[in-house]
């Protein structure tokens, strides 16, 4: 895949012009290629010097764990010494036929579409709201933004209090007289993936909007000056000028939400415990890979889990940049390319 | 250009240096604090002795007996030093495992014994405390409590509390839905939750949040249904394919239908705060709960007023016609403490003076849990305390709790499968089958 791309960019340059346009991504000059070089080992002292600590951090806390993980990956591994009973891939045929993990994938599955159904739209419309200039914007900005900054631990405690059987909002239903829409809003496996994605949304959904109001910020007054000239109407406007201008951040934001609900673990882990969320039906890979990883001492196990985990996410991305993303990150990815 | 080209290289040297500087310093400083956290007590050159302790109470009595127990040792022993911290029970297994792992394990902690002891032996964690247990404790424990804390012929831990399973109810709440007599049998237990249910009252409370509450009740009627010698047995093989498993899911699965549980209870957690299962006890929102002997000072700490329930009573676990168990069995677990094998030897010291009489008392009152010391065990005036203990006496076989017995991996996954019966999510074949898988993982 990489190789078709260096070559179509060496061989036509010309088409990668065009294709962004020629004004943003000029090639690079040969001037400053050359000057690296010329810099004598003081300035190579100096580059690597700077990108030294960075490397290393990046080296030691993010290579390095990967690799150990997927080292420890191939035993059965208490956690105690070294580890010394090698299984080969046995914890991974245990993982992908285990139901309990198939279940918690699709969980994520869910989460993933789910959120950008829900969030994306509801999203959009407030940021447009927003957009316009009324009484109290920034207040209601504020507010919309408060979920997203509350610590997660606050926000799962709060909820798993408040959606108890025995809890606030049932509580509040029946005062008015509406007991028949209380529900087991939490232990009840029909409904507590919807809870969860009610509460997901909920907290989220701001930092979409803050997002969205900044792509919003970049679309040109003019083009809706001339669409107003035109006479295009409101759904019309938004439709042709205000969406696909704004198609860039939407593409960011999904990515973001993807690989966030992937990973999702910390509300899930706290309203629903270490034990219930497979039983509630809100498990997800992470809260799997704690319970029978850590929880229950299969070091080994779990970080066979992990590795999984990462698989899953890094492939998942890999297509998104491939297929969605690559519109608006091509050109820093072919200049990265030709530096190389 | 050249001149202004040297100029920059000078000031780049300049920087660099500076540069430099800085991120030795910074390395330094890091090891400098790493040397620091590294290790957790030991004998200092002065003489002077620091330990660690992690125990497992979060409420006010029961971390008030550490801190007077430390300084009363403390005062006796000048040159020592403990500093105790409380790990939330349901944080402990995970957390203790973790710093055992990484080679900086509390000087002293809570030990649960079964598998989960014999684990931390294999790895070579734990301090030998067969020849260091004074002669006083030696007397005044009975070797039934030692027994729970020996692996392999050796003793591993220091036993403090007795911690029989057994019925914690209203009294109340039983005489108010015309309940005389306690139950002695599970048609008796069945026809009681009908009449609590009549009454408007939630029959049983559990707080199967934390998945432990709920595989008691199989733990239970496994130990009714299997003989002493197949619990045993499976301990060591973790396998659970005589029928006597099989037999007590289905019993537990045939109570459940019945619906005894309080609404909710899959979302309830055990003993935290007044919506867990200990607190609907203590508010008199639910009759009874099946728990350890540890539940009178948990209910006692969180009723309004925080004080013991005045009509707290217990009753053990009801009799099953046609089960290998032999009737009076009791389900429970001896709390001790251990020594970590870098621990200092006036860790051993403190484990004999918690044992004594006077801090055994202490204990009681602090935890409202019977104690481990028979002359202590003479200082117990509660009725229902009284009886756990008459009942833990007279028992012809006690068992470890199962998840403890099997050891963190498969003892976790049984909790869990339990949690799913009673959910119906799963069903008793499926449950055995889930807990069978589990040992693939470990």
């Amino acid at each position: 895949m990489s190789l078709r791309e260096t070559s179509v960019a060496v061989t036509d340059p010309e088409t990668d012009l065009a294709q962004h346009g020629g004004g943003g991504v000029t090639p690079p000059p040969p001037t400053p290629r050359r000057r690296p070089r010329g810099l004598g080992w003081a300035g190579r002292f100096e580059i690597a010097l700077l990108v030294g600590p960075a490397l290393i951090m990046f080296l030691g806390f993010v290579i390095f764990p990967v690799a150990m993980a997927a080292y420890y990956g191939f035993f059965r591994w208490q956690g105690y010494g070294t580890p010394t009973d090698f299984v080969g891939l046995q914890n991974y045929v245990t993982i992908l036929t285990d139901p309990t993990f198939l279940e918690a994938l699709g969980h994520n599955g869910f989460i993933v579409i789910a959120s950008i159904v829900l969030q994306g739209p509801v999203a959009v419309l407030l940021a447009l709201l927003l957009n316009r200039r009324m009484r109290g914007q920034s207040l209601i900005r504020v507010l919309i933004f408060v979920p997203y900054v509350i610590a997660e631990v606050v926000v799962g405690t709060g909820f798993g209090l408040m959606l108890q059987t025995q809890g606030a909002v049932n509580g509040l239903l029946e005062n008015w007289g509406l007991g028949a829409l209380a529900h087991d809003w939490i232990s009840d496996p029909a409904i507590a993936i919807w809870t969860l994605m009610a509460i997901l949304t909920w907290k989220y959904v701001g930092f979409a909007v803050i997002l969205f109001l900044a792509g919003l910020q970049g679309i040109p007054e003019e083009l809706y000056e001339a669409a107003a000239l035109d006479g295009a109407g409101y759904w019309q406007t938004h439709w042709r000028i205000t969406l696909p201008l704004l198609a860039p951040t939407l593409r960011i934001w999904a990515f973001l939400s993807i690989i966030g609900a992937l990973q999702l673990f910390d509300l899930v882990y706290i309203i629903w415990g270490q034990y219930v969320a497979s039983t509630a039906g809100t498990s997800t890979m992470a809260t799997y890979m704690v319970v029978n990883g850590r929880n229950a001492g299969n070091f080994g196990f779990g970080n066979a889990v992990a590795v999984v985990i990462f698989v899953i996410s890094l492939v998942v991305a890999l297509i998104y940049q491939r297929f969605v993303l690559r519109r608006d990150t091509a050109g820093a990815i072919t200049e990265g390319k030709k530096t190389r | 250009m050249t001149g202004v080209r040297l100029n920059e290289e000078d000031r780049n040297h300049m920087k660099a240096n500076k540069i430099l500087t800085g991120a030795v310093l910074l390395v330094a400083g890091t090891l400098g604090l790493s040397a620091c956290s590294g290790g957790s007590g030991g004998t200092n050159a002065d003489g002077k002795v620091e330990m660690t302790l992690w125990q497992n109470s979060t409420t006010g009595p029961g971390q008030q007996f550490w801190k007077d127990a430390i300084a009363a040792f403390e005062k006796e022993n000048p040159n020592v030093t403990i500093t105790m911290q409380s790990v939330q029970n349901e944080d402990m297994d995970g957390k203790l495992q973790t710093a055992l792992n990484a080679g900086d394990a509390p000087d002293i902690f809570l030990q649960r014994g079964g598998g989960k002891l014999a684990a931390m032996v294999q790895a070579g964690q734990l301090m030998d405390l067969t020849d260091k247990i004074g002669d006083t404790a030696k007397s005044e424990i009975s070797d039934g409590s030692f027994k729970a804390e020996t692996y392999q012929d050796k003793v591993w831990a220091m036993p403090l509390a007795v911690l029989p399973s057994g019925f914690w109810y209203s009294s109340d709440l039983f005489t108010k839905a015309g309940i005389t007599t306690p139950p002695t049998t599970i048609t008796d237990l069945e026809s009681a939750v009908g009449k609590l249910k009549s009454a408007g009252v939630a029959p049983i409370a559990l707080g199967a949040k934390d998945a432990w509450p709920a595989a008691h009740w199989y733990y239970n009627f496994a130990l009714r249904e299997c003989s002493a010698q197949t619990i045993e047995k499976t301990g060591d093989t973790k396998d659970f394919s005589d029928g006597c498993w099989l037999k007590a899911a289905e019993d537990l699965n045939d109570f459940a239908a019945t619906q005894p549980f309080n609404d909710g209870f899959l979302t309830t957690s055990a003993q935290q705060g007044a919506g867990s299962s200990a607190g609907l006890v203590a508010n008199h929102q639910a009759a009874m709960e099946l728990m350890g002997a540890w539940d009178p000072g948990v209910i006692a700490s969180l009723t309004p007023d925080e004080k013991p329930l005045p009509d707290l009573a217990w009753f053990p676990f009801p009799e099953l016609s046609g089960g290998q168990g032999e009737p009076g069995s009791m389900m429970g677990g001896v709390d001790g403490y251990s020594c970590s094998v870098k621990a200092p030897k006036e860790c051993a010291d403190f484990l004999n003076f918690i044992a004594s009489a006077d801090q055994q008392k202490a204990y009681y009152a602090a935890f409202s849990a019977p104690p481990v010391n028979k002359t202590a065990q003479a200082a117990v005036k509660e009725p229902y305390l009284q009886e756990v203990l008459a009942a833990y006496n007279k028992a012809p076989f006690v068992s470890q709790w199962l998840d403890t017995v099997l050891g963190q991996n498969v003892g976790n996954a049984l909790n869990v499968a339990v949690v799913d019966l009673l959910a119906g999510k799963s069903n008793p074949q499926q449950m055995i089958q889930s807990v069978t898988d589990a040992a693939k993982k470990g």
